[in-house]
């Protein structure tokens, strides 16, 4: 931009008021809403480009990315006279008054520059921090939306479902909103699956195991008889298996940034937490007892708080463990580094505000959030929150120089595990690089053998505030901000949740995320249950509900659904779950006519269903259960429950296992390798949404792995027909639930008849069928 | 309407995917294909493959190749090594990397570059794949796409020591093109190889036998679903799967490589100071080596993190030597055997760094700069013994030569015999290309 000019209006214009500064503090929270939602995206898009710390050339050395700045402003004197619009030098720029012109190619729209004139009679309330403007704008340049406020702080509706013109097609309201939207597209839905797609669908969506080819026929027959009634039944054995938990409670774990091992510090070691399994099992029964969303949550952020009024000492063990949710994450190593226990503080609020209700709080410990309605200040009063809280991770493999070992939670009712004979209970003992043997543990963190342990947080004797640290420096402490949750919000909803002086507060927080008037927290969860069931979600970005994160393609929808979810459902994820797969929609085929595939390719509005591929885990669970090998039993702890050590130093720390994939043991950096090859993930941040890749290391795995050929052979070995084409007829049922047709009854024959060496025709046939597209894709 | 109507699209990638040469780019410059308003010229390509050294956190480049001595008015911090000049071209470079200061005479410094943003995964992400917050394919996927591979038994694009799948997904480009990961970050890279390339439980006969039966049948099951490419991509990568058995395994064996080798590499030293993690770097470009010897089109090998903020001289210098001399065996090695003139060599990072505070000499502690900082080129078709651009007296922001993440894209395209900015993808409804909506300048000026 030109330089500002016109030093006649700025000659007569005032200074500052001494008050400016500290500002910030007084803004209250629709002030602030107002600026970050109308006044800052403006000043972002259409001013830093030339007005901030991060422009290319600093025009008039005036900067609008600061309150300072603004006040100060540049070579032609202040730009903001709070109070006072018609005397501000800005306003008269953007009106492109006098010969004062700015932007100076063309003037903002006008609801824009009313915006500002109004900001400025109110006083210019501007939440963003000194700080900021110290950092290094990055804002040049960056796409706004400001076709309207920041949608998902809106409060959440309960719309009316829309009229349609199919009218006989809906089945469940949320069909009307999905139909509607087809019908504005001028589209049509698809056919209805057939039941055997169906069946299949719901088994893998639900428990994550494939139906018995029996099982298809009986449903099949039953589907024809009664139609929705026999689905509905379905579904309701569905979700009552013990197997719902195991596939609900895998997508949760992603959220959790589950892992049993913190995953390279920084300085390459990696050790195991060897109880970490406790949350594990915590979250597959919270799925399979159906804990209400609120209650789950609350239990994961405040489980120890509740357990002093806990009902029975199971009650008790169960409420501590939930607290792992806030000590599994993955530190940088203590050695050096003055900002560790910030780093921890930063995975917790990472893992509540990006799992819970999508938004990226991390940017602002150590600036404001350029984009994002979050204020440093508002960081640092989260962060009081768990620098009041101890959080329990244990030993660390007994390297202090990744991290100083805790205590850890002693379990009443778990059953004691010892170690098998001849192995102690291992700690590792390594000669650290930087200093001799570490000294032997402190009494206070070691127990007796066996003794049942859990990760987890408790209350700080003396909880305290957290002071601001600057630019997220923890030597550099700026102002002590109250405990208390985000700002941006209405303030009804922060009202009336008030922090006990001598608690952390983090039963509060739960409180708050958890009230039902939470814009976030509902649609948040209602979209990634619409994730699972889809394949795709309302909002494309499951863990970014902000400014740069996706819009709904179906808001209306999701907000039926979040409103339903907290309200008629009860926060009963197994009821959310239930209403979705009953619709019409998720019932649908996955095949679409040639129109609707050429014009919504993305299947952006839900004219059909979207084929899936099955994740790691259901792979795996499916061969296991083709095969027979399958011990559908729950796995009793973990491969590393007894090491306590760095997974780099031990060596593989797998062990082979026919139970679920959900047990297998998910170390960070150490993946199982049964589980690698299909983008696990890798459990440093909050993941709502898997990648999904399509490489050749994934063939090499159905071709040559050793979980692939073991599966083939224990295939092989149970087929009892004795007549070829009968056991070709059995083989095809099982792998696939469906007879083979006559091409592939004659191909399976010419590999068997010439396939050599002879003996591995069979496991060979078997694997092939394994790795076909119809066995790892679901319809 | 698009200009790759679907039959003839899909026809053209399976052409493709069976390799050899560049039938992609023959199907994208057919008569068919082309805009008739806007012919696209057919460029003859310099290079016809990239090694991309990519290191990340953004390496300092007062440091290494921005030389900036005390000139006008303004105090500046200049670096805090000493710089020389180096061989017949002369090109300066800071004494942290003495032995790629033996290959001046090679390379062509970039020092305009600059880019839109100071945030770490923004700015990687646009560098991979021109996009800051998009999912968006990849240098290497777009490469492959316009291509095709020169060796039909590997994956045209490989990434080492790679973070994430974004900087070598494929996005909505078709799923064979995406990049096939070699060791994860984090993980031990003495030890990356690709899992389950070799299998004795059939013998190969058998083995074919076996995904001819799967391949009948996946085919089978996709003339039911024709509209989905995932399927089409998975049908293609069980079949490279199968072909790399035959090469791969050799190819990621390097002890048949002579210790003197291994030992110009530095295979297996690595120096874990600071913010330098471990990546076996010198295996690392061993291999880039060998698969471009092999003739895989797009090797990307990663280092990290360069992000050193407090104790700045201490972790540069271990990031630099750690990478100094298995960057220059690889020169060493491509120029000798004649691959160089052909393979085009690309280092750099996110961004670069600002000076030290000057007048602070006690403090040691730089930023994030991508107003201004260094990349460097060599090998396929650029200018040797070569610098170009330059920043503004104090190293701060690039006012000559400038050339953005976009125009290194359309360079890269250029040298490759790629239109920079036809090449292009119709996808939800309207055209994509790698260069983006503002279009990517070639930096004529540096190709020889």
């Amino acid at each position: 931009m030109r330089l500002l000019r016109n030093t006649a209006i700025a000659a007569c214009l005032g200074v500052a008021s001494p008050f400016w500064l500290s500002a910030a503090d007084l803004v209250d929270a629709e002030q602030r809403k107002f600026f970050e939602t109308r006044i800052r995206p403006a000043l972002v898009e259409h001013c830093y480009e030339c007005h901030s710390a991060g422009a290319k050339k600093v025009g008039a050395k005036l900067f609008l990315d600061s309150p300072s700045g603004m006040l100060d402003g540049g070579e032609s004197g202040p730009s903001v006279i709070p109070g006072d619009a018609e005397r501000s030098l800005i306003v008269h720029a953007l009106r492109h008054e006098n010969d004062l012109e700015m932007p100076p190619d063309k003037p903002l729209p006008q609801a824009v520059i009313d915006d500002i004139t109004k900001w400025i009679a109110m006083g210019a309330p501007d939440p963003r921090t000194a700080d900021a403007t110290a950092t290094t704008a990055k804002a040049s340049n960056e796409k706004f939306y400001t076709d309207g406020e920041l949608w998902s702080f809106e409060p959440i509706q309960n719309p009316t479902p829309p009229s349609v013109t199919g009218r006989s097609w809906p089945r469940d309201p949320i069909d009307q909103f999905v139909l509607a939207g087809v019908e504005k597209q001028k589209l049509s839905p698809t056919a209805d699956a057939e039941p055997r797609v169906l069946i299949r669908r719901l088994h893998f969506d639900l428990t994550g195991l494939p139906p018995t080819a029996d099982a298809v026929d009986t449903f099949v027959a039953a589907y024809r008889a009664t139609g929705q009634v026999a689905v509905t039944t379905l579904v309701d054995e569905l979700l009552a298996s013990p197997h719902f938990g195991e596939r609900w409670g895998r997508h949760w774990l992603d959220v959790a940034r589950y892992a049993e091992s913190n995953g390279n510090d920084g300085l390459s070691r990696n050790a195991t937490f060897p109880h970490a399994w406790r949350y594990r099992d915590y979250v597959i029964d919270a799925f399979n007892r159906d804990l209400p969303y609120d209650r789950f949550l609350t239990e994961q952020i405040a489980g120890d708080l509740l357990a002093e009024n806990a009902t029975s000492p199971a009650e008790r063990d169960r409420l501590l463990t939930a607290t792992g949710f806030l000590a599994i994450g993955s530190k940088p190593a203590k050695a050096m580094n003055t900002n560790f226990e910030m780093d921890v503080v930063a995975d917790q609020i990472d893992a509540v505000c990006t799992g819970v209700i999508g938004l990226s709080v991390a940017c602002a410990r150590c600036h404001d959030h350029k984009f994002d309605p979050i204020p440093t200040r508002d960081y640092y009063a989260l962060a009081g929150l768990f620098t009041s809280t101890e959080t329990l991770w244990g030993v660390a493999a007994n390297v202090s120089l990744t991290a100083p070992p805790t205590e850890l939670h002693v379990l009443k009712t778990a059953q004691a595990a010892q170690p098998p004979e001849g192995l102690d209970q291992r700690i590792d003992e390594i000669e650290s690089r930087s200093s001799k043997n570490d000294t032997p543990l402190k009494k206070e963190f070691t127990y007796p053998p066996g003794t049942p342990l859990a990760m987890g947080v408790r209350d700080r004797q003396q909880p305290a505030d957290c002071n601001i640290n600057q630019k997220g420096d923890a030597k550099k402490l700026g102002d002590s901000v109250p405990r208390g949750f985000l700002t941006a919000y209405s303030a009804d909803l922060n009202a009336g949740i008030s922090i006990d002086p001598k608690q952390s507060g983090r039963l509060q927080l739960a409180q708050w995320l958890t009230s039902g008037e939470h814009p976030h927290t509902a649609r948040v969860m209602a979209n990634r249950i619409w994730l699972h069931l889809f394949g795709q979600a309302i909002v494309g970005t499951p863990d970014d509900f902000g400014v740069y994160g996706e819009r709904p393609t179906h808001p209306e929808l999701l907000d039926h659904l979040a409103s339903r979810f907290s309200g008629d459902c009860q926060w009963s994820m197994k009821k959310m779950i239930r209403a979705i797969v009953l619709s019409r929609t998720y019932q649908l085929a996955s095949q679409g006519d040639e129109t609707t595939l050429a014009a919504d390719p993305e299947n952006r509005w839900l004219s059909r269903h979207l084929r899936r591929r099955l994740d790691a885990e259901s792979l795996r669970d499916a061969m296991l259960s083709v095969t027979g090998q399958l011990d559908p039993a729950p796995a009793d702890g973990s491969a590393v429950r007894h090491f306590d050590v760095l997974v780099n130093h031990a060596g593989n720390l797998h062990e082979a296992s026919d139970h679920r994939s959900i047990y297998l043991c998910q170390l960070r950096n150490s993946p199982p390798p049964e589980l690698a090859a299909f983008d696990l993930p890798a459990a440093l941040n909050v993941t709502g949404k898997r990648d999904q890749t399509v490489l050749p290391t994934q063939a090499l795995f159905l071709l040559n792995s050793e979980f692939a050929t073991a599966q083939a052979n224990h295939f092989a070995a149970s087929l009892n027909a004795v007549d070829t084409d009968e056991r070709i007829e059995q083989l095809w049922r099982r792998a696939l639930m469906r007879s083979p047709d006559d091409t592939e009854l004659a191909s399976a024959r010419y590999l068997l008849e010439t396939l050599k060496p002879r003996e591995k025709a069979w496991s060979s046939l078997c694997q092939s069928l394994l790795a076909t597209n119809e066995f790892r894709y679901i319809d | 309407m698009s200009p790759f109507p679907t039959p003839s699209r899909r026809r053209m990638l399976q052409t493709a995917s069976c390799g050899f040469g560049s039938l992609a780019l023959q199907g994208l410059l057919g008569r068919e294909s082309l805009h008739a308003a806007n012919p696209v010229p057919h460029i003859a390509p310099r290079a016809r493959r990239v090694i991309f050294l990519f290191m990340s956190g953004g390496p300092a480049q007062l440091d290494t190749f921005d030389y900036k001595p005390q000139t006008g008015n303004t105090p500046h911090s200049g670096s805090a090594f000493k710089f020389q000049q180096h061989g017949e071209s002369g090109l300066w470079v800071s004494e942290l990397l003495p032995e790629t200061a033996k290959h001046a005479d090679k390379l062509c410094v970039l020092k305009g570059m600059h880019c839109d943003t100071g945030i770490h995964a923004q700015s990687a992400l646009q560098l991979h794949t021109g996009d800051r917050l998009r999912d968006r394919p990849s240098l290497g996927a777009w490469v492959g796409y316009g291509l095709g591979r020169d060796n039909r038994d590997l994956p045209g694009f490989i990434s080492l020591n790679t973070s994430r799948p974004s900087s070598y997904g494929s996005a909505f480009l078709p799923a064979n093109y995406q990049g096939t990961p070699i060791g994860v970050n984090g993980e031990d890279m003495s030890l990356a190889t690709l899992p389950n390339v070799t299998g004795d439980h059939l013998p190969t006969e058998a083995k074919r036998q076996q995904l001819d039966l799967i391949q009948m049948m996946n085919r089978r099951h996709q003339q039911q679903r024709s509209d989905d490419s995932q399927l089409d991509a998975v049908i293609k990568s069980m079949e490279l799967g199968f072909r790399m058995q035959a090469t791969a395994p050799e190819l990621l064996d390097i002890s048949s490589e002579p210790q003197a080798v291994l030992d110009r590499y530095r295979v297996g030293k690595n120096h874990l100071e600071g913010t330098c993690r471990a990546s076996d770097f010198g295996r690392q470009c061993l291999l880039a080596r060998r698969f471009a010897e092999a003739g895989v089109r797009f090797i990307e090998v990663n280092h990290g993190s360069w992000d050193q903020h407090k104790n700045h001289r201490r972790d540069l210098q271990a990031n630099c030597r750690t990478t100094d001399a298995p960057i220059a065996a690889l020169l060493e090695d491509l120029d000798q055997r004649g691959l160089l003139e052909d393979t085009l060599v690309v280092w750099g990072g996110e961004f670069g760094r600002p000076g030290l505070t000057p007048g602070e000499k006690d403090k040691d502690q730089t930023g994030h700069q991508s107003s201004g900082f260094t990349f460097w080129m060599a090998g396929g078709g650029v200018k040797a013994g070569f610098a170009y651009g330059d920043t503004d007296e104090t190293g701060k922001r690039a006012v000559d030569g400038k050339i953005h993440f976009r125009d290194l894209h359309a360079t890269i395209f250029h040298l490759l015999g790629l239109p920079a900015n036809d090449l292009k993808f119709r996808h939800a409804g309207r055209e994509h290309r790698l260069t983006g909506p503002e279009g990517g300048r070639v930096a004529h000026d540096i190709i020889a």
